[in-house]
Order: structure tokens, then sequence, then C-alpha cells
């Protein structure tokens, strides 16, 4: 109040402003921090929390993962996708192969063992070698499995259950988990790419 | 311009979050997006990428507009679930008294093991659902989850899911629209998948369908004289009005079979991670048995 007394009252409030009161209005400040508690909320149960797969009507990561379709269809079927991608070429879309090149699946002694370790094995590290016999014909061409090692544990036992139950085939052994895939995948870790036919006969057929 | 300096930067800061916001955080997120695995048949990658003919068929689109008067996002507004019973595990009884308090009705516990699986829940939202799943998992049984996306557009049958950026990954220019004049064409590969329908309606849109205001493209097309060999590829089934005079013969350009490729390659019903259903049950096999 530094103002001579004898202003007239209508200039006071140039000098009194801004001195005692705040300059937001208290009333402001709660209203906005209403304001940004509830958009705080709101994005908390909207927002996705900015995830890339989260899209309307999900809301959380969490939410999604639970509303996964389960089960899906057999592996068999995936593993029909599977044969069709990466073993066709060679083996045919009947499994038959080529004689004398590309030993056959159907039918094959290989392919229908009671347990499936020596076929995860050659998929995995290939095939390749003398001495190979499969229904009679005599397969010693220079022409050797690629080894699959690059497939996922879940394509490949889909598809060495495909190949060993298809009864389309002729083929009516028991399907394969990916378990069992990653398993030899760990023992063969450290083996050198192409089994020999040989080695394979070696192996125990349980193993 | 005492403040000049400050407003300078007020302005900078403020445009340089939203371009954080809007451009480098998507990008971050998804500018590397690659083909991920079908949630459901998971030897098959999405998007499968459009094949040479379809690529073409796009640069027709957008020379032609068509993303002017068509859209290519499917909108979802809910999921409504169905929840099966898959296995009513060992206490039958606590699996009933679940379903109970889960408001899914009334079960007798001894009848429960039947008939498996068995929906107990239908067209629920996902909160009952994810309430009933987890009192059944509680209570030793295990269920399964059928998803069904719903909301206007996918009642229209405009496609099975909503569209999701992984849908878009394998084309350069991105035609999402914004306009609905017509109808969206993110799924019309899989509503209308007949090529021969494509092309009448591309030359004549009224000789398929009756009222629509779509513009006629006849330039897509070749009106020639019939010679003595008539092309194989003609439309043959235009209506009469429509029909050109006898002695000659409609044709498609190179552009119209380049943009019906593309129109036959949009499909977004694939099943994925962020955008799940479950796909419709496959027809059984065919067989040669006699119809019952």
């Amino acid at each position: 109040m530094n103002s001579p007394t004898n202003q007239p009252v209508t200039s006071a409030p140039r000098d009194n402003s801004g001195t005692k009161d705040p300059a937001v209005p208290i009333w402001l400040i709660v209203v906005l921090f209403l304001l940004v508690y509830w958009g705080a909320v709101y994005f908390d149960e909207h927002g996705g929390w900015f995830d890339s797969q989260v899209y309307t009507p999900y809301v959380s990561a969490e939410q999604l993962k639970t509303f996964q379709v389960s089960g899906g269809p057999n592996p068999f079927e995936e593993g029909r996708a599977v044969y069709a991608k990466t073993c066709v070429a060679c083996h045919q879309a009947n499994g038959q192969g080529a004689p004398g090149t590309f030993p056959p699946l159907a039918g094959s002694d290989w392919v229908n063992e009671p347990q499936p370790g020596r076929m995860i094995r050659i998929v995995l590290q290939g095939f390749s070698g003398p001495g190979l016999t499969i229904k009679g014909q005599p397969f010693n061409t220079g022409s050797a499995m690629v080894p699959w090692n690059g497939l996922s544990d879940d394509d490949l036992a889909a598809v060495i259950t495909f190949v060993r139950g298809n009864k389309e085939w002729g083929n009516n052994a028991s399907p394969v988990t990916p378990e069992q895939v990653h398993a030899i995948r760990e023992k063969v870790k450290n083996h050198p790419l192409s089994f020999t036919p040989a080695e394979i006969e070696q192996i125990s057929p349980a193993d | 311009m005492r403040y000049g300096p400050i407003v300078f930067l007020a302005a900078f800061l403020t445009l340089s979050a939203s371009w954080c916001g809007f451009v480098l955080t998507p990008q971050i997120q998804l500018g590397r997006a690659v083909q991920e695995t079908n949630s459901v048949v998971k030897a098959e990658l999405y998007p499968q990428g459009r094949p040479g003919l379809a690529r073409a068929g796009l640069e027709v689109y957008r020379a032609d507009g068509c993303f002017y008067c068509h859209s290519q996002q499917v909108d979802q507004k809910k999921t409504l679930v169905d929840v099966f019973l898959t296995d009513a595990g060992k206490t039958p009884t606590a699996v009933a008294q679940a379903l109970e308090d889960a408001h899914a009705g009334t079960f007798s516990a001894p009848g429960l093991a039947a008939g498996l699986p068995k929906p107990v829940l239908r067209n629920a939202t996902m909160e009952s659902a994810s309430v009933l799943a987890s009192l059944l998992k509680k209570a030793g049984a295990t269920a399964e989850l059928h998803l069904a996306p719903a909301g206007p557009d996918i009642e229209r049958g405009w496609g099975a899911r909503r569209t999701v950026a992984q849908d878009f990954i394998s084309d350069s220019t991105v035609m999402l629209g914004s306009q609905r004049v017509g109808p969206d064409l993110a799924n019309v590969g899989a509503r209308l998948p007949d090529e021969n329908w494509q092309l009448m309606h591309l030359y004549a849109p009224r000789s398929v369908t009756k009222d629509s205001p779509m513009p006629s493209y006849p330039f897509l097309f070749e009106r020639r004289k019939t010679g003595q060999h008539p092309a194989p590829d003609a439309l043959q089934q235009l209506p009469k009005e429509f029909a050109p005079p006898a002695g000659y013969e409609i044709v498609p350009k190179p552009e119209a079979r380049a943009l019906v490729a593309y129109l036959l390659s949009l499909r977004s019903d694939t099943p994925l991670y962020e955008a799940p259903l479950t796909p419709p049950a496959p027809p059984a096999a065919a067989t040669n048995a006699p119809a019952k």
C-alpha cells in the first residue's frame, strides 16, 4: 500500500494486483489436478501402455495374452504346410522321392521306426553317404540331404509328425513333440553336419 | 523481439514433441516389422506379400483414385467369446459351482463330463469370459475360448477381424483411405473372389449391383470388333443394356487384370497374435458318398 492516499480509488487495483493474491486461483489448480488424474486413469485403462501389439478392443498385453486361440488345428496339418515348403522339392508331394536320387518317405522303414530319434537326427543334421538302401533300392549318388536345423522345434516336430503319421502314404508311426526334437537337437549340437547311414545304424533306435 | 528466442524454443519443442510421438515412436515400434507366423497355422507366414501382377494393380488402384471412396481398414469394437468346457476335471461339483458363480447357468455336476467339448457360455464379453476361465481353472477344469470379433464393420461382412499394422507391411504405398462412399476393401479378396464379377463390376458397376453409385471404368477395357477368333477373356455375361452391340466385344486391358489381381489379393482374415480369432471350422472332407 505505497500509493498516495489522495489517488482516486479507480487507479488503486493496478498497484494492488499481484502482490498478495496468487497468480493462479486454487480452484483452477485443483481442477487441473483432477483432469490430469482422470487422464492418467483413462490412459491406464485404455492406452495399452503404447504397446504396438495392443489394439482396441484389447486393453493390455497381459489381457491379449489370455485371449489367444488355444489348441488350434493339429500339428499334422501344420506339418503338411512345412512339408510343402521344405521337403516337397526332393521327396515329392506323394512322398515317393525319385529313384536312385531322393529316397521315398512313403512306406520307408527309416520313417516308420517305433521311436523317432533317428529320423529327427537325419532331418536336423542332414544325411548322405554310401550304403543306403531303402525299400530294396540303392541310393548311392552324391546328392546329400540338406540339414534343416534352421527350422524351429515346432516346425520340425510338425513335419516329422506329418511324414510319420501320413496314412495316405501308408505310414503309421507315432507323432513327435517339439520337446523330443529339442532334446535331440541338444544331443547332436556338436556332431558334424550330415549323418552317414552307418552312423545312424549305430544309434539305438530308442534313443 | 525480446521474447523471440523463447517463442522459437517453445514452438520448436512443441513441434519436435509431436514429431517424436507421431513419427519417431511408431517408426521405432513398427518400422522394422517383418513377416510373423499365423497364430493358428504356425507354419504359415503373414503377410505373404503380393504377387507381381497385384503389385502393378496397386499402382492402378492409386492412379484411378479408388482410395477416394474406398477405405482398407476394418474396425473392431469388441470380441465375443464362447467358452467351451474341454475337460471337467476330477471335481465336477466344484466345476458346477464355478459355472454358477460366473453366472454361466446351472449345470448338474454328474452330467458335466458328457459330450465334451461343450459350450458353457455363449457370446460373452471378454471380462465375463476371463472370470469364468479363471474360476474353471481353479476348480480343476480346462476350458477353451472361441473368439469372434464383432463391431459394425465386421457385421457388414467387411472383414473377419480388425486390421492391424502387420496387414500393411508388404505395401510401400498403403491405401488406407479415409472416406467410405463405397464399402471397405480390406477383405474384398475373401468376400468377392470371382474374377469375372470384379471385371464386370469395373466395366459397368450397375450391371452387377443395381444401385451402385460407383463410376464405371470403361477405359480399363477395350471395345473392339469381334474377329474371326473371339477373345477368350472378353466379358461374357454382361446384361443386355450394358453389352456391346453385336459384332463387338469388351476385352479387359492389362490394367484391368492387374487391378483385379490386386483386389483379389486384399485379405485380412488371417488370425494374428494381436488380432486373434477362431477360424470357422473347415468343411468336412469331400466325399463321394450319397447325400443323406
